[in-house]
């Protein structure tokens, strides 16, 4: 067995090991980029907050303690890694993100291909609803095509892989009152103060008519606002407005059964 | 005709894996990494293994795009796989061998692709840098390609990649006396392989 004439092949083939080296080095970058998700942070109303990537946009979005708490929560919900974003990958995203964070209207393109189709309609809902407003679930629930669903949207916001970027802080109980949130419902009262809502004026009375145009809207509505306070008229649901004579306002289209 | 015991199916693969935990081995600091959620760490993995694997996947394919595609591929598949493990169960993984597992599947893989491609389809070898050490690597890996499969992987693993028994066996699942006996069986026949090329050589 130790006949000396195997070690030529040995030699050989050692030789042949230290000259076979991928020719561009260890492509780092590129295998991650296929092989995991790129995340990079930014600061936002919550605090910082890391902010995962899938193909089509932001996927995962999360006031986490460190990157570490971070990355175990992506890979427990999501099955994949993350990975430091590299240069110029997802820079525009990066920016995008930071100023919609920051109040700015931007549109900023998310990824929730892991999401069903209802909570894909839940969410788009909600992501229209303007910064300084505020609607209940049920509205939410007949915006998204399923009138009724109302504990089912409360369900899709809990698990809103993408809290901020679509704002679930901004849709409230069907009395008006604010109720709960992912991140504590102190931050809930919080958030929507800074974007100039004040939820005890909504609590209980989350309808506003008024007498010279007939028509009842959301408290928040950019129409109620404009109505001038001897003239407001508050009503704890749309049904006891419409038995006192009002419509629905067309632009933010309240539910008339609520 | 028996099967290789590192068959194509990596979900096999990984559950046998699982079944070796009996928490004597020590563990692989870049395991606990991964699983404590270290962003760093599948970049370290990468950058750990690739160039070792890059080498196995270029001795079986002899195409460094080819190659580089297995590799790629190969990661990918590993991280999806340990992207879906439980912290618990990550933290326990031996990921050298386990890497290697899945590449030698990969590789062979696509070897098996390309042979049902007629052969003029394949270009051989790239073009680039035909110098003689280039020719003396594709002698080399030429003569390889002639063994058996095991005997070849043996070989390979051992002599190329430069593994010790223990991890040859933790990736192939043979016994140890079974790969020795593959590894030295593949020598002699390689030292014919050669001395026939050389009588060849010889005549031109």
């Amino acid at each position: 067995m130790n006949e000396p004439s195997v070690e030529r092949p040995i030699l050989l083939l050692r030789e042949t090991a230290a000259r076979i080296a991928p020719v561009r080095g260890t492509p780092v970058d590129e295998v991650l980029a296929g092989a995991t998700d790129s995340f990079f942070a930014a600061e936002s109303p919550l605090g910082t907050v890391y902010v995962a990537v899938g193909q089509e946009g932001v996927r995962y979005l999360d006031p986490a303690d460190s990157e570490e708490d971070f990355a175990r929560r992506y890979r427990r919900r999501f099955g994949r890694f993350v990975s430091p974003a590299q240069g110029d990958e997802v820079a525009g995203l990066a920016e995008k993100v930071a100023s919609a964070l920051a109040g700015e209207r931007v549109d900023v393109p998310l990824d929730l291909s892991r999401a069903t189709p209802f909570q894909r309609r839940v969410l788009h809902v909600v992501k229209g609803i303007a910064r300084g407003e505020v609607r209940p679930y049920v509205w939410v629930a007949r915006e998204a095509g399923t009138p009724g669903a109302s504990r089912a949207v409360g369900n899709v916001m809990a698990n809103n892989p993408v809290p901020l970027l679509v704002p679930c802080h901004r849709v409230v109980r069907n009395d008006g009152s604010t109720g709960s949130y992912a991140f504590g419902s102190g931050e809930k009262v919080r958030l929507l103060r800074g974007e100039g809502v004040e939820p005890e004026e909504i609590s209980g009375s989350p309808y506003v008519a008024t007498p010279t145009t007939g028509i009842v809207c959301h408290a928040t509505c950019r129409n109620a606002r404009r109505i001038q306070p001897y003239n407001r008229r508050a009503f704890r649901s749309v049904r006891s407005a419409v038995e006192a004579g009002y419509r629905p306002c067309k632009v933010c289209r309240p539910v008339a059964a609520a | 005709m028996r099967n290789f015991p590192y068959g194509p199916v990596v979900v096999r693969v990984v559950e046998t894996e699982a079944s070796k935990l009996d928490g004597t081995a020590e563990f692989d600091p870049l395991a606990v990494r991964l699983a404590e959620g270290d962003p760093q760490a599948p970049g370290s993995l990468v950058k750990r293994h690739y160039a070792e694997l890059y080498r196995y996947a270029f001795s079986v394919l002899r195409e460094e795009r080819a190659a580089e595609d297995a590799v790629q591929d190969a990661f990918e598949r590993a991280f999806s796989a340990l992207g879906r493990y439980s912290e618990r169960r990550l933290r326990a993984m031996r990921l050298r061998p386990w890497m290697y597992r899945i590449t030698l599947n990969v590789a062979r893989n696509r070897l098996r692709q390309r042979r049902e491609v007629p052969l003029e389809e394949i270009s051989a070898v790239d073009s680039a840098g035909h110098d003689e050490q280039r020719e003396g690597v594709m002698d080399a890996l030429g003569a390889l390609g002639k063994l058996p499969e095991r005997q070849r992987v043996a070989v390979t693993l051992r002599y190329l990649q430069d593994l010790p028994y223990a991890e040859i066996c933790s990736v192939t699942g043979w016994p140890e006396g079974s790969a020795k006996t593959l590894v030295r069986r593949g020598l002699m026949r390689l030292r014919k392989i050669m001395a026939i090329e050389d009588t060849r050589g010889d005549r031109r």
